[in-house]
């Protein structure tokens, strides 16, 4: 698949959006890959942490946004002990979650927890899953 | 402290430096202001003083006009003085009468109004007409110098560089703590990228600098101390006890027979085993046992004594003591080396844990046919030969945030060797190495590495390696495969880690101890990182090999020889010259309060309690003044910046 | 012995078996919990951005509340707690506009006494310097790991005992910093002081899926599935935890991982406190072990040298 490139003002705009949510530089990321390598939901997601970080860096909003890999984040912080860069990845995995469109994003709410299930949870699963997840 | 006013000559010239100083001050008008001021015999403006056609004119000018002193407007004396002070002796002048206003980087590369840079520039010079009226024509203070080397360390770096300084007629001290010289080059199995075999070449440089004639070498010995001054140093060696006498021994291994202590082997990296009483490897130099008395089971009382009682040539002595000794030198080399960052630090990957979880050195040992397998790749562990082996590069390096923040420069080549020997060896085995970038800057280098991956099939992998741990029989290593987006989890029989280099043990104490400056990673620091790449920044030490910074043989051989011919330059001048703008100790207003002495850096003042007045060691003096400005009594004053001098030259600057 | 406790939501409901056994063992050791007066939710995570961060008033509130009532320290058995308290004190120590942000919204709380009806307003500022600790370090600090050594009853010296830090105990190690991050040692230590055998498995700091098992539970489960392998492999006959998420996703989902791998059979999950708790004397019924998917009861009872020494 041929992509275009462009390094515009809205592709600019983004990355600097995302930097200062995050407080991260991502330009500092070499892509060496340890987060990708430590992650524990990397063999279910459709785009790595490393390519996360990629695509912030290239400032690409609507790969981004529409990925599920942001929505595997368990923000179990394997990726932020790895990084030799001092990078926080789940600080930006949240920016770009923050960023994301609800119509076009695979969100959770509470209408998707099926009843049977629903009794069982402890509250802090509730808490957290909507705070990261749900708009 | 009034001095007459001798009414000396003296010529100003300023340079218009193109538009750098000529587009700001109006360097014309200058000049013919100051051809008004006191004393100023001469005044000229010129495009480019540091010209030859600017230099010719200063000359001429000089012998035309008997010109007395010489002042240069023009940029900061850092760059120029020296050349326009050769200008000065070619004319037959004092190099110490000429004296540089600096007119750019105080004047017209920081203001912009014209008319107040202009009026600025008159004063700058007519500060330094008021400096050079007061200036004494000096001498340089000459300094013998001894022409014998010490090189500290024993390594191919120490070896080389000691093999060059004696070659050109010096006498060298190669000094190394270890038993042996060699270095960790002895330990390596074959270098890239020929696959020679790293003991065939280094041995018969190892032979040749034990018998050199100009070549004293003294294994076992360590360099406690060193005074004194480039040319005119003095080195305290401290000799430890070897308890075997090299000359007696006769290498017959009676006494590692009876020898009860078996201890881990340093040289094979801990994956064999030495007695107490024992000879690193069979090519050591000097060819004797030592008895390393860390693990013997004690001299005082004897304890054991069997070793004593089986050699035959009676080169066993308890009785050895430790030693310090004091040798003159005039030039050092620091050649101390590197050692591997400990895999202590890298608990994500088991620490020290897992067995056949090992680093390049230890491999090296496995892949050597001196080493404890006898050559055949096995795993530390069980001896069975992997069939499945990883390579991880960048551990503990380019991590500026838990780990060391530079590259190690040899790694990416060393693991492509790595991988190549295992293959040769293992025909049927696996090779993966998870790397993030692989550098091959070196001759014949990347023609090497690509040969490891079209020829010897070696997988290469783009993703660092975030966690090795063991399940069963296997090592499961995590990465990433970051080309095709993928976590990658693979099995593995042993994993080689690539290791960063940092400084040798020990070596962060010694460099405190000779105060030569190291950088923020421990490393030593040249005197500038491209043009002067061998020196540090003290005076008379040299630096050579990985101690400087990470680095492969080739590049330590041609550093080495190029710290021993600056050490050459060094000792084929017939004197040094040292600045004769030192600071005196005048008797006549000395009141012997010795509040100068401590206030020195280089220990160049002393007080003499009998005479009742400091006394300055004009050797050791740079020159930096501190001991003028704490002098209560003014007896203290540096050579052509009195204090006279200087309020002469506030004066001027504050005038008009 | 006093010292403030926050227990958390969870423990209120659905993580029972904790809070009882973390009071029990407390009381044995001769300690008494006291709970901060009207506390709320911690949140349960910390927010990672840096511009929403009114996550950060709930604990910051929290964290005030144990300061006026004259402690500077408070202890938590539930990880996800510890991990947004610590945090919060250290977002506030270190970033001056978080601190004055959050002090701004905090200062007009309007708390109203359960008693007497009477409104208070306009805090002082909180600075973050309520110690946060984890019972894990204060049975070893406060208490002494040596103290509970003298006090167990039964002797547990044949049970094999793998220690699950989880993620949220460790990470992120400048913030949270409760023991070294590749190699902690003092869940290892409790247990030692236990007279318990410690099992080292590679997957003590890996993540359990956290609340992934709400939106992707199968997902989770694998996660999940792979510690409890570990764990087994290295020959444990139980995993010790101190989180109710984790608990859940260990425990819990046993049965959703049942599905997904056949060969798995079950493995007991204790939390730590329950341990504890049997340690110094309690019996297998008061410890809630029945709610348990895998009721790790009969491997307790199993125990012949367990038997309450007199």
């Amino acid at each position: 698949m041929r992509k275009r490139i462009k390094r515009g003002d809205k592709e600019k705009g983004y990355t600097r959006s995302i930097v200062q949510r995050s407080g991260q530089n991502v330009y500092a990321c070499y892509q060496c890959g340890r987060c990708s390598a430590g992650c524990p939901f990397a063999f279910e997601m459709d785009i790595l942490p490393n390519q996360i970080v990629r695509l912030v860096q290239l400032g690409q909003e609507d790969e981004l946004v529409q990925s599920k890999a942001i929505y595997l984040c368990a923000s179990c912080f394997t990726c932020v002990s790895r990084c030799p860069k001092g990078i926080d990845i789940a600080r930006i995995a949240e920016a770009v979650r923050e960023t994301a469109d609800p119509k076009g994003a695979d969100h959770f709410g509470p209408d998707d927890i099926p009843a049977h299930r629903a009794k069982d949870l402890p509250q802090q699963a509730y808490v957290a899953v909507f705070r990261k997840f749900s708009k | 402290m009034n001095q007459n006013r001798p009414k000396k000559k003296i010529g100003v010239f300023v340079c218009h430096c193109g538009i750098n100083i000529a587009g700001v001050v109006d360097v014309e008008k200058v000049a013919q202001r100051l051809s008004s001021y006191e004393g100023v015999d001469f005044s000229v403006d010129y495009v480019y003083m540091c010209s030859e056609p600017g230099q010719k004119l200063i000359e001429e000018k000089i012998k035309e006009r008997q010109l007395d002193s010489v002042i240069i407007a023009a940029c900061s004396p850092t760059l120029h003085e020296r050349t326009f002070q050769g200008v000065a002796q070619r004319a037959g002048l004092n190099p110490y009468q000429v004296e540089i206003a600096n007119i750019r980087e105080q004047d017209s590369w920081v203001h912009s109004d014209k008319d107040k840079a202009t009026a600025k520039a008159a004063r700058i010079i007519k500060s330094m007409v008021e400096k050079v009226r007061r200036n004494e024509s000096l001498e340089p203070i000459t300094v013998d110098i001894t022409r014998r080397a010490l090189v500290i360390g024993g390594g191919i770096s120490g070896i080389q560089a000691a093999l060059d300084i004696a070659d050109q007629g010096y006498e060298v001290l190669l000094v190394e703590k270890d038993p042996s010289i060699g270095g960790h080059m002895v330990q390596l199995s074959e270098t890239f990228p020929t696959l020679d075999c790293s003991q065939c070449i280094l041995t018969p440089k190892m032979v040749e600098a034990s018998r050199h004639p100009n070549i004293k070498i003294l294994t076992y010995h360590e360099v406690d101390s060193i005074s004194g001054f480039v040319g005119n140093f003095k080195a305290v060696i401290r000799k430890k006890p070897r308890y075997v006498n090299e000359d007696l021994c006769t290498l017959c291994g009676e006494c590692e027979k009876v020898c009860p202590q078996v201890v881990s082997d340093e040289f094979n990296e801990g994956l064999s085993f030495r007695k107490a009483i024992y000879m690193p490897f069979p090519q050591a130099v000097p060819g004797t046992y030592t008895l390393d008395t860390d693990s013997c089971l004690g001299l005082l009382p004897i304890r054991c004594g069997k070793c004593m009682e089986v050699c035959e040539p009676m080169a066993i002595n308890y009785d050895d003591q430790e030693e310090l000794f004091e040798e003159e030198v005039g030039a050092v080399v620091v050649a101390t080396g590197y050692d591997l960052y400990s895999l202590d630090h890298l608990g994500e990957f088991g620490g020290q844990k897992y067995p056949d979880v090992v680093n390049g050195l230890e491999f090296e040992r496995i892949l050597s046919a001196s080493g404890p397998t006898g050559g055949v790749v096995r795993r530390p562990s069980d001896g069975r030969i992997p069939k499945n082996i990883v390579f991880v590069q960048c551990c503990g390096s380019r991590d500026p945030e838990n780990h060391n923040p530079y590259c190690s420069k040899i790694c990416c080549m060393y693991t492509a060797k790595h991988a190549m020997l295992y293959k040769h060896r293992v025909p049927d085995g696996n090779a993966t190495v998870f790397y993030i970038d692989v550098r091959t800057g070196g001759k014949n280098f990347d023609e090497f590495y690509q040969r490891t991956i079209e020829d010897e099939e070696v997988m290469y992998v783009r993703g660092k390696v975030s966690k090795i741990f063991k399940e069963g029989d296997k090592l499961i290593v995590w990465g990433a495969d970051t080309l095709t987006g993928d976590k990658v989890e693979m099995e593995a029989d042993m994993v080689v880690l690539a290791m960063s280099m940092v400084p040798a043990q020990g070596a962060a104490d010694l460099f405190k101890r000779l105060k030569i400056s190291t950088d923020i990673n421990g490393f030593l620091a040249e005197a500038h990182p491209k043009l002067r790449p061998v020196e540090s920044l003290s005076s008379g030490f040299f630096l050579a090999g990985c101690a400087h910074g990470p680095k492969d043989i080739p590049e330590t051989v041609s550093q080495a020889s190029a710290a021993a011919s600056k050490v050459g330059d060094l000792f084929a001048k017939e004197k040094l010259f040292h600045e004769p703008t030192v600071v005196s100790a005048e008797e006549e207003f000395c009141s012997g309060c010795g509040i100068c002495v401590p206030v020195c850096p280089y220990s160049a003042r002393s007080l003499n309690r009998e005479r009742g007045v400091v006394e300055v060691n004009e050797v050791l003096c740079e020159g930096c003044g501190a001991c003028a400005a704490a002098c209560p009594s003014g007896a203290a004053q540096q050579r052509n910046q009195t204090d006279d001098q200087i309020f002469s030259m506030v004066k001027a600057i504050l005038g008009e | 012995m006093n010292v403030h406790y926050y227990p958390g939501c969870t423990l209120k409901e659905k993580a029972v078996n904790l809070e009882n056994s973390t009071i029990a063992s407390m009381k044995i050791l001769g300690c008494d919990l006291q709970e901060p007066r009207g506390w709320t939710c911690c949140g349960a995570e910390y927010p990672l951005s840096e511009e929403k961060i009114a996550g950060l008033a709930a604990p910051a509130r929290i964290l005030r509340q144990v300061e006026a009532e004259g402690g500077t320290k408070v202890t938590t058995t539930c990880a996800f707690c510890y991990n947004v308290l610590k945090r919060t004190n250290y977002a506030l120590k270190t970033d001056p506009l978080k601190h004055k942000r959050i002090n701004a919204f905090l200062k007009d709380d309007i708390a109203i006494d359960h008693d007497t009806k009477e409104k208070t307003t306009g805090f002082p500022p909180y600075h973050g310097n309520v110690s946060v600790v984890h019972l894990l370090e204060f049975l070893r600090d406060d208490i002494g790991f040596k103290e509970i050594r003298a006090r167990v009853k039964r002797d547990l010296s044949g049970l094999n005992v793998a220690a699950y830090y989880g993620c949220r105990l460790l990470r992120p190690y400048n913030e949270i910093g409760m023991d070294k991050p590749d190699d902690p040692v003092i869940f290892e230590d409790f247990i030692t002081s236990l007279g318990a055998q410690v099992i080292d498995f590679p997957f003590r700091q890996e993540c359990c899926g956290s609340y992934v098992s709400v939106s992707r539970p199968e997902a989770a489960s694998e996660a999940s599935y792979r510690i409890l392998r570990s764990a087994k492999i290295e020959g444990a006959d139980v995993l010790v935890l101190s989180c109710p998420l984790c608990y859940y996703n260990l425990d819990r989902q046993q049965n959703l991982i049942k599905e997904q791998h056949m060969e798995f059979t079950g493995f007991p999950i204790l939390y730590f406190t329950q341990l504890l708790a049997w340690a110094l004397g309690e019996n297998t019924g008061s410890l809630g072990l029945e709610e348990h998917c895998y009721n790790p009861a009969p491997l307790l009872e199993s125990l012949e040298k367990a038997e309450v020494a007199e």
